[in-house]
């Protein structure tokens, strides 16, 4: 088995990015796409990380520190108002809002 | 000279009226009220005492140089070269402050380079007797005229506003005459220009007013832009605007150098056509301001103003603006025969036209406006006839005995609820006692019935214009009669006979002399006195309906003589019948305007110029003796008029109706003004508003063709709304990403 090299995280960072972006673009399930956003941003985090370690420095890994307290507090909103519109419309599919558009 | 008190504070006299102005327009409103005349009493007051003090103090040092030996010591002096120096016998330059320095070298920090002819104008008066002449008549009359109109204002809304523009007249005025360059006097010019406009439209809620106004400033303006260009081409072709320089840096005013031959013959041919043209541009602007014929149309309109306004702008100080422009530049204007001539032949046309026109109007104030500019036209006579002297004192006269008038008409205006249709009233002597008998002084002034002020002046520029040209003193001779002819028969009809009353104003003469009696009486008694006799023009008087808006609150049954008003008016008829010995038989006025710079230079230039028969006499410079030839001639054709008059409208007033009938077309012709608004209207005012529609139609497809430019992003944004915005979450990121992937492909691929 060859050592881990930096391209393997990137691939596996990219992979994450793209399968959450596809899922984002394909599911109309609120809470789904929003699972799919959150993977694309981990796909991103693994990146970092992997630069970080690959550059020998630590602002890659802090950079994701950042990251993820953002996203969780994120998260809690985003789930807030997912919870919110549900209710409103008894449904969980986001074509359901499409008079937002204005 | 200099040292006259009145010199050193002679910007009082500007500025006193301005600044009650201010206080009457900004506190009249709200805390002055009915007492906001005071602060132009006031003003105009002061202004007037110092105006007479200059005058006293210059008739002294006039004394003086009279003792000398004075056959024609002026003229020696200006040949002696005290001219240049701004030496005159009997003037003085007093300069307040720079007003204007153009590109001044000095400022400029540029070394004085060779031609020091930048633009430059300084804030300060000219005194000179003509300067001074005009500041006592219009500040006198102006006083009077302020006095006057408490009384006849007392009660109209903006009574504030109209003591406001009054005391801003004056002020504008004043400038006019006293400055001391052509630039403060076009501030002046324009400033009662506005004054004018703001006064003829003090009514400004009727729309007749408001229309008048715009006519009179339209009309001026195109006058206006004659006299603008005439000021640009002087300060080019001689480097200064000042009259006579004076101050230090032009010690040479253009008039001096007009009047220098040496000058005038270093000039390049191009120079030389110019300063043949300035006195052309500078008349246009004259025949605006004085209302001469081609652009007289706005006078006869501005009686909507109310009347003592009508006295004092429209017929004793600001129409005769331009005949104190022309002669005090009369230097320009004598070297130039052509110039000359114009002026007079515009002035002659324009005295005998409007004087037709006077005979068939029946509205008071008109038959006093189109004399006005009857009267104007032989002051253009004139100074066209090389005659300034009898200019200035026909302007004299005719401002006492105008103002009068207008003044008379004012009241019998006021007692008549505003009525003014000559033949709806007669026999007025008998309700207005005192306004009749200076109604009458002043007719008899105006129609230069013998030994009254009018007399001597219009004989003397009759005489002037015989001497000139015999067929032009024939014309203002015929013209003479006609203007007696009118004048009395609107006498005649108005406070002789029979007493008719207006119906409007019935009430308050219900009982003949007693309008304090109770009033609510039937009008009956008033009807009883419209006798038959009284003829077919005043037969119409019953029923008519009257338009005029001018209501001056007869509910509280006043006087209708109030010492407020009948007090000026006596002051100015014993001026109107006194005036004419100013300079008859002894030639007073004439040997003082003698002393001024302008007319001994204007006769300098005429006689260089070799001018025909110009005479010394009619420049004040010579002892002139009466010709009494001309004086019984006057005489004659002015008691003729009147004779005819009587006859016509106090004798047999069915007559002139018939003659009227006999004559059909052309009393009609005459009555209609000769149709010269409707022309004016056809061939101007209606060409220019098509331009003007045409314009606007071009305008229009400008306009849609910028909108529809407009239209083309507008349309893009709602097709893109349309096919990108529609509300799929999922299409958003799609669009995004592919932005994304383009931009990035263009990063790193480009």
């Amino acid at each position: 088995m060859p050592d881990l090299q930096l391209q393997h995280y990137l691939a596996v960072g990219a992979i994450m990015f793209v399968i959450g972006m596809i899922g984002f673009m394909t599911r109309r399930n609120l809470i789904v796409m929003f699972l799919c956003t959150e993977l694309m941003f981990q796909g991103v985090a693994i990146n970092l990380i992997a630069f970080g370690r690959y550059h020998n420095n630590y602002a890659g890994q802090a950079f994701v520190i950042f990251v993820l307290v953002i996203a969780a507090a994120e998260a809690s909103l985003a789930l807030g108002l997912v919870v919110l519109l549900f209710r409103q419309k008894n449904t969980l599919d986001a074509d359901a809002w499409r008079e937002l558009k204005g | 000279m200099d040292h006259l008190f009145a010199v050193q504070y002679s910007i009082l006299i500007p500025l006193l009226p301005l600044i009650a102005a201010c206080v009457s327009g900004f506190f009249g409103a709200r805390y002055l009220r009915e007492r906001s005349h005071w602060p132009i009493w006031i003003g105009v007051g002061a202004s007037a005492i110092l105006s007479f003090i200059l005058l006293f103090g210059m008739l002294g040092h006039h004394n003086e140089a009279q003792l000398l030996p004075n056959a024609s010591d002026a003229t020696a002096h200006a040949e002696a070269g005290d001219a240049a120096d701004g030496h005159w016998a009997l003037s003085t330059t007093k300069v307040w402050y720079e007003w204007i320095g153009a590109g001044d070298p000095a400022k400029m920090g540029i070394a004085a380079p060779d031609t020091p002819s930048y633009f430059r104008a300084y804030a300060g008066a000219f005194f000179d007797p003509l300067s001074v002449m005009m500041l006592c008549i219009v500040t006198g009359i102006g006083f009077l005229i302020t006095v006057f109109s408490k009384g006849y204002m007392a009660g109209e809304e903006g009574y504030f506003r109209f003591f406001a523009f009054l005391g801003l007249f004056i002020f504008a005025m004043t400038i006019l005459v006293m400055g001391e360059n052509l630039v403060m006097l076009y501030l002046g010019w324009e400033g009662v220009g506005l004054c004018s406009y703001l006064l003829i439209g003090y009514y400004y809620n009727r729309p007749s007013a408001a229309a008048a106004a715009k006519k009179a400033f339209i009309v001026n303006r195109i006058g206006d832009f004659g006299f603008g260009i005439g000021i640009m081409l002087t300060f080019l072709i001689f480097g200064t605007v000042s009259y006579f320089g004076g101050d230090p840096t032009h010690p040479v005013g253009f008039l001096t150098k007009a009047a220098s031959a040496d000058f005038i013959s270093h000039l390049q041919p191009w120079q030389y056509k110019c300063v043949q043209w300035i006195p052309f541009c500078l008349m246009l602007g004259a025949f605006g301001k004085s209302a001469q014929f081609p652009l007289y149309v706005w006078l006869p309109d501005a009686m909507e103003g109310p009347t003592p306004v009508s006295a004092l702008i429209h017929a004793a100080t600001m129409v005769t603006a331009g005949v104190y422009m022309i002669a005090r530049c009369s230097a320009l204007f004598y070297g130039n025969a052509a110039a000359t001539q114009t002026v007079a032949a515009i002035g002659c046309a324009t005295a005998l036209f409007a004087a037709i026109i006077a005979m068939r109007q029946f509205d008071l104030k008109k038959v006093f406006a189109y004399s006005t500019v009857s009267q104007l036209g032989y002051m253009f006579v004139a100074v066209g006839v090389l005659a300034p002297v009898a200019g200035a004192f026909h302007l004299l006269t005719h401002a006492f005995f105008k103002a009068l008038l207008f003044l008379a008409s004012g009241v019998v205006m006021h007692a008549m609820a505003g009525e003014l249709d000559m033949r709806k009233m007669s026999g007025l002597k008998r309700v207005l006692p005192i306004t009749h008998w200076c109604m009458l002084l002043g007719c008899a002034a105006l129609s230069g019935f013998p030994f009254v002020s009018g007399f001597f002046s219009k004989d003397e520029i009759v005489g002037a214009a015989m001497h000139r040209l015999p067929a032009l003193g024939i014309l203002l001779l015929i013209t003479s009669g006609l203007t007696a002819y009118y004048t009395f028969r609107l006498y005649f009809r108005v406070f002789q006979g029979p007493l008719v009353v207006p119906d409007e104003a019935a009430p308050a003469f219900a009982h003949g002399h007693e309008p304090h009696e109770d009033a609510t009486a039937s009008d009956s008694a008033v009807k009883t006195d419209t006798s038959p006799a009284s003829g077919v023009d005043v037969g119409q008087t019953t029923h008519a309906p009257a338009h005029h808006a001018d209501d001056h609150g007869h509910d509280e049954h006043h006087s209708h003589e109030p010492p407020s008003m009948i007090i000026p008016l006596i002051v100015l008829a014993i001026g109107a019948v006194i005036a004419g010995y100013i300079n008859w038989p002894s030639n007073t006025l004439g040997r003082f305007l003698g002393q001024s710079p302008s007319y001994i230079l204007g006769n300098q230039v005429a006689v260089a110029a070799g001018l025909p028969k110009v005479d010394a006499e009619n420049f004040g410079l010579e002892p002139s003796h009466v010709e009494w030839g001309g004086l019984v001639m006057g005489g004659i054709v002015s008691i003729l008029g009147i004779g005819i008059a009587w006859i016509l409208h106090l004798r047999d007033r069915g007559l002139a109706a018939k003659l009227a009938q006999r004559l059909g077309p052309i009393a009609g012709l005459v009555e209609n003004k000769f149709y010269v608004d409707e022309i004016y209207h056809a061939l101007l005012v209606v060409p220019l508003w098509m331009i003007g529609k045409a314009t606007d139609v071009i305008d229009w497809l400008v306009d849609q063709t910028v909108d529809l430019v407009g239209l083309a992003p507008r349309a893009a944004g709602v097709s893109l709304k349309r096919t990108i915005q529609r509300g799929y979450l999922q299409g958003y990121a799609t669009a995004m990403l592919f932005g994304i992937t383009v931009i990035l492909l263009i990063l790193f691929l480009w």
